[in-house]
């Protein structure tokens, strides 16, 4: 089973895996395709294109090419769910929870530079399998996925909802244990008055081929790095926050993002607004790393609603746009020293207005459990 | 609260009410459609006591202004519906200052779209209202799935059923009117008078909406619904076109090829600089254009929910699924009766199934955004029944859905490589560049209409001299309003010949 390592999967990941293993799919058998690389679009993407698009769909030819093409154990299926939607923590408290038009279409897209001359799927002996999947309402996914796989898995109904049941809880383990991680991180810089900073970006920027690891680069200079995907939920850390806004009526929950983006059907950009509210608050991130690749549509209305809310409490921001397929090193480099000198220079007064702007009582500094192991930095 | 005023953290855009004393005073302006569509929509705003105007048609010069006061990379559509808007009211506050600008004027735009770009436009508004210093502007949102959604805030625009049902019937008959007006205008004998008559024609229909009896307009919902859709009101207004229609003289023996513009949904229904005129750069080079009509968007959004509905098997699903259905009857014959009234001129509207299946293979109905799997469906739809010979299918560039529909093409044109499809992307500023793209297939189309016209010539054995004599005989068949059956040939000319071969007694098979 290939699964191209592409687009939403790099959030749901968990799910596929603990999903075909319940399914009886032994750990090795499920493959995924390399990180993106220029390389890898060469070598097995080239001449499948069959539209320009935002260079996170675009690369997905190479992802499809390399599990056809380039692999020692030849793969039997290739799985590229169409996400519609995702089981985001803002579910609930916003309008909808979707992934972007060309994140869920981008299979169709792809598929057609394979099919378009002749069945490259059906000449390499490999069943292309792409379920449409609305994982942001569970309750749909066990139907979703028994019809799409059905034949070619032989699955039963029930069977099929318990390995859904699993892939849910696998997901959910993971992101508890990334959110834990995060707060570790956030108990140690508030301990130490350090500052931290955060990523707001799409799932698949972590990709290296197409974030370019700009934050591992503001990493080795001793900032510690969290990801806004993993940023911690936990109730008293959300009420520190945004207790007080919440009693004076501004938002109804600490995930309520009405107050500063009232259409909120995108799952990925309601979490960078979300995001950008946590970075605008928490005093210890005192800059903000914003990634968008180049033609990004649903980045692009939120731009200015973004930095305006970071930059509302003093804290700074940096982005990084009309990010594609080659890394720009030089200006990584050079930005990111001036990123290090603005986060050296400015870090303490911004935590101290931040912290004066929120009530006492920080949990993260009251609490009695061990400090983690001493960070990197 | 203390010390949540030490920082003052950003909060997005918020209207002020527009209160129901303000209805005398403000004019709710609109836009996005074509004039003709806007003017009847006026015509049913004035009728409901509302002072509402268009706002003038996108120039070349919106799409400026709008870059300058909004996000980088947006798609043209956001690009000139915002400089538009933009450059109305600075002209605006040019004649009557700004204070007044914001007293007097309020903005009314679709929202709610679900994941598209489109259902965000207003943010670039705002963004824009921000940079003109009129923050305090007042803009609303309506939302295109609901017809009764009360009243907005602070209750100056109540989207109540007349309201709704009157924008839609509005747009209904701007359609069916549109159809006339693109089929009649490439085969017009006397230059410039299917646009006369046009204009003619509107403003004929803006007073039918204008004087919509208010009597039929109070009451129950169900007795408002049912009067909009069983009134001889708005059929009998169009019979009254259809005649005012009927003295346009027409040549249908004008070899032209047939184009069906598709697309994303701001750029195929505009006319004007915004898709570099391109329908009527068609016509002058020598096209007849099938447009889009806005009810085929209309009644996606109404069969699309049946789809997700259907997964959940409730008793009280099964029953909101049949009431979706009855209305999607209901809606259907509204349309059809209006066609009927046109003389069955207009064409009819894509069955939803059906364009679902055809684009099943390639693009899943599900997927939404934009038109979904409906530009797929839509060009085989159009090419499995010989409705065209030719897609041109405009979308903005940058545009999310229309990009991976465009894309899904490649696969079916691996299938139905004699497809003539022609996806122009739009951005605006880049026009020379586009139409050469199009005049590329089109020259192909052109080819292949001048085939089919010969190859019915030849199998009817009729000449052009006889067919001219017939005309002479028989003068009503060169009326606009004269219906020729669809034979199975694309082309206008095609289809008249095999007709008229027929009314004069040759045996020819479709």
């Amino acid at each position: 089973m290939g699964i191209p390592k592409v687009l939403n999967i790099w959030s749901t990941h968990q799910f596929w895996v603990g999903f075909l293993t319940a399914l009886g799919i032994a750990p090795e058998n499920i493959v995924f395709s390399s990180d993106t690389s220029e390389e890898q679009y060469r070598e097995y993407g080239k001449g499948r294109g069959t539209v320009d698009c935002c260079y996170p769909v675009k690369c997905m030819s190479g992802h499809y090419g390399e599990l056809i093409f380039g692999q020692k154990k030849k793969i039997d299926i290739l799985l590229s769910p169409m996400i519609y939607s995702l089981p985001s923590f803002l579910r609930g408290h916003v309008l909808d929870t979707l992934t972007c038009t060309r994140v869920m279409a981008g299979p169709e897209n792809i598929k057609a530079g394979f099919l378009k001359e002749r069945d490259v799927f059906a000449e390499n002996g490999i069943r292309y399998v792409s379920p449409f999947v609305s994982l942001g309402e569970p309750q749909k996914v066990p139907k979703q996925l028994y019809l799409a796989l059905k034949d070619v898995l032989d699955l039963s109904e029930d069977e099929t909802a318990r390995a859904v049941e699993a892939g849910y809880r696998a997901l959910e383990a993971f992101n508890q244990k990334m959110r834990q991680k995060s707060r570790e991180i956030l108990t140690w810089c508030a301990r130490h008055d350090h500052p931290c900073i955060l990523v707001l970006a799409r799932p698949y920027h972590m990709d290296p081929g197409i974030g370019h690891e700009i934050e591992a680069e503001l990493q080795a200079h001793g900032f510690p790095i969290l990801w806004m995907q993993y940023f911690p939920i936990d109730d008293d850390l959300m009420q520190w926050l945004f207790g007080e806004e919440i009693r004076a009526g501004r938002i109804k929950s600490p995930f309520d993002i009405s107050d500063v983006w009232p259409s909120s059907y995108s799952s990925n950009t309601n979490e960078i607004l979300w995001g950008a509210k946590v970075a605008a608050r928490f005093p210890w991130i005192t800059c903000v790393l914003r990634f968008s690749s180049y033609e990004c549509g649903m980045d692009q209305p939120t731009y200015t609603p973004t930095q305006k809310i970071v930059e509302a409490s003093g804290t700074l921001y940096f982005k990084f746009g009309d990010l594609d397929a080659t890394k720009p090193a030089g200006s990584i480099k050079i930005r990111v020293e001036t990123i290090v000198h603005y986060v050296g220079k400015y870090s303490p007064d911004i935590i101290r207005r931040k912290l004066a702007a929120l009530p006492p009582g920080c949990p993260l500094l009251e609490e009695t459990t061990p400090e983690s192991a001493p960070l990197a930095a | 609260m203390e010390t949540i005023t030490r920082i003052n953290h950003y909060t997005a855009y918020r209207p002020r009410p527009f209160t129901r004393e303000e209805r005398a005073t403000v004019t709710i302006l609109f836009g996005g459609l074509t004039w003709k569509h806007e003017r009847l929509i006026q015509g049913v705003m004035h009728n409901l006591g509302y002072k509402a105007q268009p706002l003038p048609n996108i120039t070349r010069a919106d799409l400026d202004a709008g870059k300058e006061l909004i996000d980088v990379g947006a798609c043209c559509p956001t690009i000139f519906t915002t400089g538009n808007l933009v450059n109305f009211l600075k002209s605006e506050m040019a004649a009557h200052g700004r204070d007044e600008v914001v007293k007097r004027y309020v903005f009314l735009t679709a929202g709610a779209c679900g994941p598209c770009r489109f259902g965000q436009y207003h943010e670039s508004y705002t963004m824009a209202l921000d940079g003109l210093g009129l923050r305090d502007f007042r803009l609303f949102l309506l939302a295109q799935n609901q017809l009764d959604q009360g009243a907005t805030h602070g209750g100056g625009l109540e989207i109540n059923l007349p309201l709704s049902l009157g924008l839609v019937w509005a747009i209904l008959c701007a359609d069916v009117l549109t159809d006339l007006e693109y089929m009649t205008r490439p085969y017009e004998v006397i230059p410039g008078e299917t646009d006369r008559v046009l204009r003619e024609s509107i403003e004929y229909l803006y007073d039918v909406f204008r004087n919509r009896p208010q009597a039929k307009l109070r009451g129950g919902k169900l007795k408002i619904f049912a009067w909009h859709v069983l009134t001889d009101y708005f059929t009998d207004a169009l019979r009254e076109v259809r005649r005012r229609w009927a003295s346009i003289r027409v040549d249908r023996l004008r070899v032209k090829p047939k184009v069906k513009i598709t697309g994303e949904f701001w750029l195929q229904t505009h006319e004007g600089e915004g898709n570099y005129n391109i329908k009527r750069w068609l016509e002058q080079e020598g096209a007849e254009v099938i447009p889009p009509p806005i009810a085929v968007w209309l009644d996606y959004l109404l069969h699309s929910p049946i789809t997700s509905e259907e997964w959940k098997g409730a008793e009280r699903d099964r029953k909101k699924i049949a009431l979706i259905r009855a209305l999607e009857h209901i809606y259907h014959f509204v349309y059809n009766r209006f066609r009927k009234a046109l003389g069955g001129l207009p064409y009819e509207l894509p069955d939803q199934e059906e364009l679902k299946q055809l684009a099943k293979p390639f693009y899943h109905y599900e997927l939404r955004g934009g038109e979904g799997h409906m530009l797929v469906g839509k060009a085989l739809y159009a090419y499995r029944h010989k409705k065209a010979h030719m897609i041109c299918e405009l979308s903005p560039y940058s545009c999310m859905p229309n990009t991976m529909s465009i894309g899904a093409m490649a696969n079916v044109l691996g299938r139905y490589p004699d497809l003539l499809y022609a996806p122009i992307e739009v951005k605006g500023d880049a026009e020379v560049h586009a139409l050469s793209r199009c005049q590329m297939i089109l020259t192909e189309a052109k080819r292949r209409a001048q085939a089919e016209f010969e190859e019915v010539l030849a199998k009817t054995g009729l000449t052009l001299e006889a067919i001219r004599r017939y005309e002479e005989r028989h003068p009503e068949v060169q009326r606009s309003t004269y219906r020729i059956p669809h034979y199975g040939y694309a082309g206008t000319a095609a289809n008249y010949i095999i007709h008229l071969a027929r009314k004069m007694g040759r045996s020819v098979a479709a």
